[in-house]
């Protein structure tokens, strides 16, 4: 079992270990007893998509949390562009390109859906009390940010909610939201916490849609937690699978789907009610 | 060594009124989420309540204590029925439940002193009879209080972990939701919290009363944030932490006087031990000595 | 009923709501913005008013630098109750805001050789035999008077005079506090009130961005302090007891916690009834005397509190939505 994930996830890594964005180096992380992330490693390479499943309770957001900074790890190092990040604020890691979503998409009920895009927007001159005093820069930021912020609502269709409040938006219509406003901070690298839990077919469609147009702009790299195989399979690069907080397997969609051990452990059942 | 026993014997009087009066707060806390401003009050109305039967009226001084804690849970279960019901179904959040439970505070302390009067008031009590032990002198109102007091501390202790409606009480703050669907009745449940904190208030009022001889209306109010020092000391929403924090703030607050705490803290500078354990309980250990860390302040 | 006709009685009034109007807008920004419970504000103008009193009485300071020590120590005081305490969530932090305001009003009142403790600060000792600390800002004040008198004849006095140094300070704070709100910090802090993990995620230091907002909250309470100071020339522990920050958070509540305007109304009302309870001799008020009214006025407060909560919570002038979504 252990053979199997290491050697598949080392060819991997020797194409593209010059490029790697994210490294992450055996790391865990432990509550009072429980250990929701156990000695996990991986890399993440430029301008891949990967997807990280398993079924709930496997640590794939725990992973997230610790990768995001609001968890900090117990042991282990996390390398982002060539800089260790696991000791480092959250917000700090985000200032540096890692942005990353929630699990059911955490947006701000009393902001207008265009505030909430524009907080997004990084590097303000509003976020500093000095910069209260530069008017004309803080004016044109806004004015960008709100240009920006149109432009993703056209993107995914929601321009006419722009000036509501975001709480009156629909369960899918906030998932579109929350991926927009992700975007809006022009990540390097972008964590999804299962973007397509609870939302109806069409939108996941739409959702994988807009994936499938912004890495064809290979500006981006993704790595998107998901606990179904077959959502993922066509738009991922790379899938890492993960139960009790361990990587269980790591490779590319088409073994993984061949592959005994996530069968076993994983998709067995599921497979054979499809089969 | 006799100043050791003297303050440690202050310590624990004083110590189990502050238990009394925290484990009401820490009930309220628990079940309804709850930070009671008007507790202070409480202690105020059943100190002079008790003195106006006991000695204006020249009841019998027992009979005015028992009086004293049911006209505590009378205005207690008014309030609920008035204002804080109302509250909880317009969904009130924390902000309004604060402002609301001190606005109760500041309409009590001018009906209390409005019916009362501002003089200072003391029971008939003789409070200037001391016994002799081991070199200390205690106050013959002090051993009363503390005999009296530890008594109740062991029946309140007994009714949560005893009593049915106790039982409940935890099971209730422990998981309201699965409470409420395993038959808890809620309201009984927040009634009784309600009755039972306005018992406590009047009682410790009385012995604080005692204690200090002679009170006047800004009694309680001045005790209240050493209250909130004990409940967070005894980790919030847990009942018989507050009685142990109760005891420990007590007990600290009077030998922080003697000379091995940097010199001894001067008298007058009492209550600023019990507002510094607060401000450093919240900083160091704001889960309280029976909470455990992962519990969200 | 004479003095409600009177004009010295709506001329306190308007100076009274003046420099609570200030105090409140502090809490305004902090709660109003970013949802901090700061229930020590009254902290804020002990400090900036003590200050004046004890470096111009006991060190022969200008009122003036005075002043502006006083504000920065008020600043300073918030700075340091949020770098402790304003991790902790917002009951918690409400109670150790508390605990500090406490504790500054012990530290004044037994500290005697520097405050004048319980005596106030007719008690600080000074080398020069004299006991005030607005004999500077007096001159203006006398000034203004002047310029009255001519226009009002005898109304013309200190308080009408207070009104014309305070409510343009009120009015520019007012107007300043309304273009803070409109600015991408604000929008920041508002989110913070929901969710800290979201604009923390998005790269903003959310502590940070709390603990200006509570710093600056400060300012205005000290310069609340400063106003107050110069009112009533003199001060005492008691001035500063907890139930000052809950008038100020009844006016805040009144406007609707985030409406900048409805604070001019809030504030007089609180003038009023402040005033009213103190100076206004009809029946049945006339039948108590000067400390039951004292009373009432704690007792129309704390009723007023509770009556807005329960019926009316987003304010005279805010959107019920606000409140509720809380």
């Amino acid at each position: 079992m252990e053979n199997l994930a290491s050697a598949s996830s080392t060819s991997l890594d020797n194409s593209s270990s010059d490029f790697a964005i994210l490294d992450v180096r055996n790391i865990s992380v432990s509550f009072g007893g429980v250990r929701p992330v156990q000695d996990v490693s991986f890399k993440i390479s430029e301008n891949s998509f990967t997807s990280v499943i398993g079924p709930n309770g496997a640590g794939k957001t725990s992973l997230f949390n610790l990768i995001s900074g609001m968890n900090k790890v117990s042991a282990g190092e996390i390398i982002f562009r060539q800089q260790a990040i696991q000791a480092i604020h959250p917000h700090k890691i985000a200032q540096k390109g890692l942005i990353r979503t929630f699990q059911g998409a955490k947006i701000i009920k009393r902001l207008t859906v265009a505030e909430n895009l524009m907080m997004a927007v990084q590097g303000n001159p509003g976020d500093n009390l000095s910069g209260f005093l530069r008017i004309r820069a803080r004016r044109d930021f806004e004015a960008q940010a709100r240009a920006e912020a149109m432009r993703r609502l056209d993107q995914v269709g929601l321009t006419k909610f722009a000036d509501e409040y975001a709480g009156i938006l629909s369960g899918g219509q906030r998932k579109l939201l929350d991926l927009s406003r992700a975007l809006m901070a022009k990540p390097s690298l972008l964590l999804l916490d299962e973007p397509f839990a609870g939302v109806n077919p069409t939108l996941v469609e739409k959702l994988i849609m807009v994936l499938g147009e912004l890495r064809k702009e290979k500006s981006m790299t993704f790595l998107l937690i998901e606990h179904d195989l077959e959502t993922v399979m066509n738009i991922s690069d790379r899938v890492i699978v993960m139960a009790d907080g361990k990587i269980i397997a790591d490779g590319l969609p088409g073994a993984i789907y061949e592959n005994e051990v996530v069968i076993d452990a994983y998709l067995g059942s599921r497979r054979k009610e499809i089969k | 060594m006799s100043d050791l026993i003297q303050y440690t014997f202050n310590g624990l009087v004083v110590g189990s009124i502050f238990a009394i009066a925290a484990v009401g707060i820490s009930l309220l806390y628990s079940v309804l989420r709850l930070v009671n401003f008007a507790a202070g009050d409480f202690l105020t109305l059943g100190a002079f309540l008790t003195y106006f039967l006991s000695v204006t009226l020249e009841l019998n001084f027992f009979f005015s204590i028992v009086v004293s804690m049911l006209a505590g849970m009378g205005i207690s279960w008014f309030l609920e029925l008035v204002l804080w019901r109302n509250l909880r179904r317009n969904k009130a959040g924390t902000l309004a439940l604060f402002l609301v439970a001190t606005g109760v505070a500041l309409m009590l302390r001018p009906i209390i002193q409005f019916l009362f009067g501002t003089e200072t008031r003391k029971f008939n009590i003789d409070i200037l009879k001391t016994y002799d032990f081991l070199g200390a002198r205690i106050a013959h109102t002090q051993l009363l209080v503390l005999i009296f007091a530890s008594a109740s501390i062991l029946v309140i202790a007994l009714f949560i972990s005893k009593a049915r409606i106790g039982k409940d009480m935890r099971a209730y703050a422990n998981n309201p939701g699965l409470a409420a669907v395993s038959g808890i009745n809620v309201d009984r449940v927040v009634l009784a919290t309600w009755l039972i904190s306005g018992a406590l208030g009047s009682l410790a009022g009385v012995f604080q009363g005692l204690v200090q001889g002679q009170f006047n209306n800004s009694m309680g109010e001045s005790l209240l944030l050493s209250f909130f020092a004990a409940v967070v000391l005894g980790t919030i929403g847990d009942a018989y932490g507050a009685l142990v924090g109760g005891l420990l703030l007590g007990l600290f607050m009077e030998l922080s006087q003697l000379s091995f705490f940097f010199g001894g803290v001067p008298s007058n500078y009492k209550p600023v031990v019990a507002f510094a354990t607060l401000v450093l309980v919240l900083l160091f250990k704001p889960e309280g000595i029976f909470g455990y860390r992962g519990r969200k302040v | 009923m004479d003095a409600f006709v009177q004009p010295g009685f709506w001329v306190f009034v308007l100076a009274l709501a003046g420099i609570y109007g200030i105090f409140a807008l502090g809490l305004q920004i902090q709660y109003g913005v970013g949802g901090i419970m700061n229930f020590g504000h009254v902290g804020m103008m002990a400090v900036s008013g003590y200050t004046i009193a004890v470096l111009v009485i006991k060190y022969q300071w200008s009122f003036w630098w005075a002043a502006f020590v006083g504000v920065v120590l008020a600043a300073l005081l918030g700075a340091l109750l949020g770098l402790t305490t304003l991790r902790l969530s917002g009951d918690y932090f409400a109670i150790a805001s508390i605990a500090f305001a406490e504790i500054t009003r012990y530290w004044i009142l037994n500290t005697d050789s520097v405050t004048g403790g319980t005596q106030g600060t007719l008690a600080i000792p000074n080398p020069l035999g004299f006991g005030g600390y607005t004999n500077q800002p007096d001159l203006i004040l006398t000034w203004i008077s002047d310029r009255l008198y001519p226009i009002v004849g005898d109304e013309a006095s200190r308080d009408m005079s207070m009104i014309f140094i305070v409510w343009p300070f009120l009015f520019l704070f007012i107007w300043i506090a309304s273009k803070l709100q409109q600015t991408s910090w604000a929008r920041v802090l508002r989110a913070t009130r929901e969710d800290d993990d979201v604009p923390r995620s998005l790269g903003k230091n959310v502590f940070r961005f709390r603990l200006q907002t509570l710093v600056i909250g400060s300012v205005f309470g000290g310069i609340a302090g400063v106003f107050w100071a110069l009112q009533f020339a003199l001060l005492a522990p008691e001035d500063f007891l907890r139930i000052v920050t809950f008038y100020g958070w009844m006016i805040l509540i009144l406007a609707g916690a985030t409406r900048v305007k409805g604070l001019i109304i809030a504030s007089i009302f609180f003038g009023f009834l402040y005033g009213s309870t103190r100076f206004l001799e009809f029946w049945p008020l006339s039948l108590l005397s000067s400390p039951e009214r004292a009373y009432l006025r704690v007792f129309l407060i704390g009723f007023v509190i509770v009556l807005l909560m329960l019926k009316r919570p987003q304010g005279l002038f805010g959107k019920r939505q606000e409140m509720v979504l809380e």
